[in-house]
């Protein structure tokens, strides 16, 4: 496939994401601090990102394996997903969150187990999704490296 | 035989994509042009949300420090650094954004801080606004409200 042809792909791709609620126009806005003192920003950010996320769904996951929860440990943990979430641009994950965030207060376990069900199935779909974004932007920038 | 063409086709559609995102990238960032050299702190335990917080700073020429707990924050504040603005969470490690806004004031700081979190209700702002922030943003931080705080700082 083509120089071009590829950034279209790239562009659709987004722009599905976009319409599906995946993202917001928060990611368009790291789109746009990408440039040639940070060619890698998005993906860099993108992996961090992740990292993150997985680490605080595994946190919030212990959490509720415990018989007695500690709901303010587990306020702090939504707190962060949800503030990462919305800073990314991952709309639907920042919503999944907010279901959490109300079961948190009404400190209703069960309520929490099943936003937190949610929260995983919308953290593994926007997961692969970022994947596939990067692996056509990685397509991209090998084709430029070649042609130069 | 025709001549072919020369290759210019495929150029000028890359031109055209490049000169596109530029263009883009010029509407979204709301560009401004800072005439003094203005310093950040951002306060907030969540990497990412730093990370991004303090590249947009930069990308506006404001030279930013990153604390990842409030703790640290009024440590570096108490040590005698100087800021034009502080970026703060409410929920942070150790003690919480509240109290460390409240500490910061109470050191005599005066300085522009912005509240930036995540919201769950009208309480939450009128909490975080009575501690000492002097704007309240639900994250994420973008341009819109970002912009004309610096050009206040900038005094343009």
């Amino acid at each position: 496939m083509d120089l071009a042809a590829l950034k279209t792909q790239l562009k659709n791709f987004v722009q599905s994401m976009f319409e599906e609620g995946v993202l917001d126009n928060q990611f368009s806005q790291i789109q746009a601090l990408q440039d040639s003192t940070n060619p890698n920003f998005v993906e860099e950010v993108i992996t961090l990102f992740c990292n993150d996320a997985e680490r605080i769904i595994n946190e919030i996951n212990r959490n509720l394996g415990y018989q007695n929860v500690d709901f303010s440990n587990l306020d702090s943990y939504v707190h962060q997903l949800k503030g990462s979430s919305s800073s990314i641009g991952a709309n639907r994950l920042k919503l999944a969150c907010a279901n959490l965030r109300q079961a948190s207060d009404e400190r209703n376990k069960e309520g929490c187990l099943q936003a937190l069900q949610l929260i995983t199935c919308e953290y593994c779909l926007l997961r692969r999704k970022f994947q596939a974004l990067l692996h056509l932007e990685r397509s991209i920038v090998e084709l430029e490296t070649n042609q130069k | 035989m025709a001549p072919t063409l020369p290759s210019s086709d495929q150029a000028s559609d890359q031109d055209n994509w490049d000169n596109g995102r530029l263009a883009r990238k010029r509407q979204l960032l709301i560009e401004i042009v800072l005439r003094n050299k203005l310093t950040a702190l951002v306060v907030d335990g969540d990497t990412t949300c730093r990370v991004l917080e303090q590249l947009l700073l930069r990308s506006y020429g404001v030279q930013t420090q990153c604390v990842d707990n409030d703790r640290d924050a009024v440590a570096l504040i108490a040590s005698g650094v100087k800021f034009d603005l502080i970026i703060i969470d409410m929920i942070l490690p150790v003690l919480n954004g509240l109290e460390a806004t409240r500490q910061i004031r109470d050191m005599g700081v005066h300085c522009k801080m912005l509240g930036v979190t995540i919201c769950s209700g009208e309480s939450e702002r009128q909490v975080f606004l009575a501690a000492g922030v002097d704007v309240f943003i639900e994250k994420p931080l973008d341009p819109e409200h970002l912009v004309p705080i610096l050009r206040e700082l900038d005094g343009q």
